[in-house]
């Protein structure tokens, strides 16, 4: 019978079991590493540094996780505030204007060839948006367990769902169904 | 109606995007980064703190005449009003307070 993932977590605090660390990480790295490519707008080096650098802060940390949410939940967050703490430290070095993290280009004015691709549509979203619909649609969270990854009210989940859903649709009506 | 099958229509999309993604080596590599095993060493690091505080007990025990200086801070504490070891109590209280509080909202902001 296949271990759970608050077995493994057991198993890592209480041996120190490197085995069962590595079975969590196989576990999980695909749903950490899609929800980071997505974040980082498909730069597939940079999300596996910041997916590797979530495994090994979720091992430093494991003793805190208390299994009050579910351990994906718990990467998720771990995995947002990595990608947040990333931005954050590129903006300084590189002066990215903040516009870049928050408010991205409008997308009725880009190039309707490039409409079709739903990647390109998510990109076009504000983060908060994009998180909110990685996390909730894509990846199978309830709005609940999405506000605790990102640290916001519920409330707010529900309304960047909403607006981001409504902005994919109208990005892609032409590719919807008939 | 039409809005639930466009809805259903971009779930659907958006699931397909998040097809699984193939280790391909991510684990092994992250784990050659793992640091080695952490008990060994937390029960050394145990052994030291008790090992120095008990010379410290012992080293200040013989230093100041056998602890004579309690007994000599007691008395001085007792002769004192009533008012300035109230004083004194709330400081103190007041210290940990904050110390314990700074602990916890450090630990709190961690663990985010």
């Amino acid at each position: 019978m296949p271990l759970t993932d608050a077995d493994l977590v057991a198993r890592v605090l209480v041996h120190d079991d490197h085995h069962a660390f590595a079975e969590l990480v196989r576990n999980h790295q695909s749903a950490i590493r899609g929800l980071l490519r997505q974040l980082t707008r498909n730069d597939l080096a940079l999300a596996d540094d910041l997916a590797q650098e979530t495994f090994l802060r979720a091992y430093r940390h494991l003793s805190s996780f208390r299994g009050e949410a579910k351990f994906s939940t718990w990467l998720y967050r771990i995995a947002y505030n990595c990608f947040r703490e990333d931005a954050r430290k590129r903006k300084e070095l590189v002066g990215i204007d903040e516009t870049m993290l928050e408010a991205q280009e409008d997308p009725q004015v880009t190039d309707p060839a490039l409409k079709h691709d739903l990647m390109h549509a998510l990109s076009l979203l504000p983060l908060h948006e994009r998180s909110a619909i990685l996390l909730c649609c894509q990846n199978g969270l309830s709005h609940d367990e999405a506000a605790r990854v990102l640290d916001i009210p519920l409330g707010t989940v529900k309304t960047n769902v909403l607006r981001g859903r409504e902005k994919l649709k109208k990005t892609l009506a032409a590719w919807g169904p008939a | 109606m039409d809005e639930e099958l466009h809805e259903d229509w971009l779930d659907a999309r958006l699931r397909e995007e998040a097809a699984y993604i193939d280790d391909a080596g991510f684990t092994a590599q992250l784990m050659q980064k793992v640091p080695a095993r952490r008990t060994t060493r937390t029960s050394l690091r145990g052994a030291v703190l008790l090992g120095i505080t008990m010379l410290a007990c012992v080293i200040t025990y013989l230093a100041s005449d056998g602890g004579h200086f309690l007994v000599s801070a007691v008395q001085t504490l007792a002769a004192m009003p009533l008012w300035i070891l109230f004083v004194v109590a709330t400081f103190c209280a007041v210290v940990v307070t904050v110390g314990a509080a700074s602990a916890a909202y450090l630990q709190v902001r961690d663990r985010s």
